[in-house]
């Protein structure tokens, strides 16, 4: 792996269909915006890179589908997941009531206890319908982050996923690998530490 | 954690396999598999490590899709994953006649443009490392690239 890369994390995009997270994605990851995007065939797959307080980070972006009919199979991919975003349309209420059966399925499903969560309300440009109020304080209650964006004129998009990222960096036990870890307790574990690094 | 560059690194966890496994051969011994049961299957298949699973997982899409001819929006479906399958066990030609063919129903689709990057870079990769992708085309894989030149066709229209 390339050496000046800290390390590469897994985040995941999620909520109902028709919220923006593909929006949201490809703003993030190719600065574009598509008026008539089309639903998400299972999950779309992107990497960027990202510099966060000095640190080269990269990202394994998996979008995933919010449409009925991918259900069965998506929850699968938040395995692993050390960062999650759960986006809500704020000009679409019904958007903002279920993603509490999203944040249930991700914590249902995550393999880390400790993932790091961002509720994003999207599409500010719009009419809201869900204030701003209201947004942070299911955030609160949920214990995440949160940021309103418009993938449409780019507000918080950036932010978002750069606040993300420094909360995932600032939990080490998130991303540490697990050689370095054995490294470290084999070292402490034998009294002759010179001699143990090459059991190692 | 593994690093996955790229859509077509996305494997199925082996309990989903033999989970969806599962409930597609229950349904078999009844003598009628749903669409959806027929296709949870199917996507499990084309993202396995084993190419003789990819290649059952692509049979079932090509059945799907025949079946589902009228609805172009399953059709898109079933052609995103023919092309996604067709990478994975490097059929790169195959697999780019699946995506062209759904980008003709669909050409600003950003995932698809997604994926046809992904495929010609593969492409690129290879042919940089000699291995060159020409002629000597298996009876079988001639006949799935007839399937996808057929569909572009009958998408002309
Ligand atoms: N006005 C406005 N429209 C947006 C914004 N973000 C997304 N949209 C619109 O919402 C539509 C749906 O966005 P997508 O990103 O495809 O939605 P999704 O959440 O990925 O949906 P699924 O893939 O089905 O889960 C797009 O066609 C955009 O036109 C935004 O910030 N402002
Ligand atoms: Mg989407």
């Amino acid at each position: 792996m390339d050496p000046s890369v800290l390390t590469t994390l897994k985040i995941l995009l999620i909520g109902q269909s028709g919220v923006g997270k593909s929006c949201l994605l490809y703003r993030f990851t190719d600065d574009t915006f598509n008026v008539d995007n089309a639903v998400t065939i299972g999950v779309d797959f992107k990497m960027r890179k990202i510099t966060v307080d000095n640190n080269n980070i990269k990202l394994a972006l998996w979008d995933t589908a919010g449409q009925e009919r991918f259900r069965t199979l998506t929850p699968n991919y938040y395995r692993d997941g050390q960062g999650a975003v759960l986006v809500y349309d704020v000009s679409n209420r019904d958007s903002f009531t279920c993603l509490e059966t999203w944040i249930n399925e991700l914590n249902m499903y995550s393999t880390k206890p400790n993932i790091i969560k961002m509720v994003v309300g999207n599409k500010i440009d719009q009419e809201r319908r869900v204030s701003r109020e209201e947004g942070i304080a299911f955030a609160r209650r949920h214990q995440t982050l949160f940021i309103e964006t418009s993938a449409k004129t780019k507000e918080g998009v950036h932010m978002a996923f750069e606040e993300l990222v420094r909360k995932i960096i600032n939990t080490p036990s998130l991303w540490e690998k697990p050689e370095d870890v054995n490294v470290v307790r084999c070292n402490n574990e034998n009294s002759a530490p010179e001699q143990s690094y090459c059991s190692c | 954690m593994m690093d996955v560059e790229d859509v077509l690194n996305d494997v199925v966890s082996m309990d989903d396999l033999k989970k969806f496994e599962n409930e597609y051969h229950k349904q078999l011994a009844t003598g009628t598999v749903s669409q959806e049961t027929k296709f949870h299957y199917a996507w499990c298949l084309v993202r396995s490590n084993y190419p003789a699973d990819i290649r059952k997982g692509l049979i079932l899409m090509e059945q799907l899709i025949k079946h589902e001819a009228n609805d172009d929006d399953a059709k898109r479906n079933y052609l995103y994953y023919l092309a996604l399958g067709n990478s994975r066990i490097k059929e790169y030609s195959t697999a780019l006649q699946f995506i062209k063919a759904f980008l003709h129903m669909q050409p600003e689709n950003m995932q698809a443009q997604n994926l046809l990057n992904t495929i010609q870079k593969k492409m690129e990769a290879d042919a940089h490392k000699g291995m060159a992708v020409a002629g000597g085309l298996a009876l079988g894989i001639s006949a799935i690239v007839g399937i996808g030149f057929a569909l572009a066709k009958s998408m002309k229209k």
